[in-house]
């Protein structure tokens, strides 16, 4: 699952940073959990890379 | 200067429309006691009986998702859908107005805890109706089921709008899901007021 991947990457992200920051989308069209948007004040959005390698 | 047109003979039970210099279109007995306006207004002036409508709900029992991610509810079963804009789960009406939306979500985590269970509606891809938000106890697992409900009003232009149903859970990653075998998740629309 993509949340569980970026939780490995960054632990300290919160509930409350997916709230405000991070929105994660599913449009149940067959191709996945993706990141709607990234808007952390401090930390990178992780790269594709980064996310296939957890 | 007022035109009428009438029909019937008999005074009292007679019908007249009568067009005004407002513009306005009145019906009125023939004795003129009762009388109901309709508005000198611009474009097509629809009755009730006329405003398209749809429901749905789902047609498997669950829909497996993800934790902490806004998925798409889907809806396999149409209740009704009386203008057939309804379709994939998606509401793309074709008559341009003001839309009651409404929805319900039954929104489960196996054992696992729920923080958040949300859903809101869509437009054309992004939140346009936030729905309510309640932060759950985290601690324990006696918080597994709830149904997340959400009602607002949408204008839609009748031709590229569409709007869709999401729902979110947070907490621990277990098994969440969205059930469908009961009337708790629902999908539902009417229009209200044409633009």
């Amino acid at each position: 699952m993509l949340y569980e991947k970026i939780k490995t990457i960054y632990p300290d992200l919160s509930d409350k940073d997916f709230e405000q920051y991070i929105l994660l989308q599913n449009d149940s069209d067959g191709k996945g959990d993706y990141i709607k948007f990234w808007n952390h004040p401090t930390l990178k959005q992780p790269t594709q890379e980064e996310l296939d390698a957890v | 200067m007022a035109s009428t047109i009438s029909a019937g003979t008999t005074a009292g039970t007679a019908i007249a429309i009568a067009g005004d210099t407002t513009g306005n279109l009145a019906f009125t007995t023939q004795a003129g006691t009762y009388t109901q306006t309709l508005p000198n207004a611009t474009g097509t002036v629809m009755v009730s009986g006329n405003m398209p409508t749809f429901r749905a709900r789902p047609s498997s029992s669950t829909q497996s998702i993800s934790n902490n991610t806004w998925t798409k509810v889907t809806f396999g079963t149409e209740d009704w859908d009386t203008n057939n804009n309804f379709a994939s789960s998606t509401f793309t009406p074709t008559v341009a107005g003001y839309y009651l939306i409404n929805g319900s979500a039954y929104l489960t985590n196996g054992s696992g805890n729920i923080t958040q269970a949300r859903c809101n509606i869509y437009k054309n891809g992004s939140t346009e109706v936030y729905g309510q938000f309640s932060q759950f106890n985290a601690t324990g697992s006696n918080n597994t089921d709830n149904i997340a409900t959400i009602s607002g009003l949408v204008y839609c232009n009748g031709s590229t709008d569409y709007i869709e149903l999401y729902a979110y859970i947070g907490g621990s990653s277990v098994s969440p899901q969205i059930a469908g075998s009961t009337n708790y998740t629902m999908f539902s629309g009417i229009l209200i007021r044409a633009a």
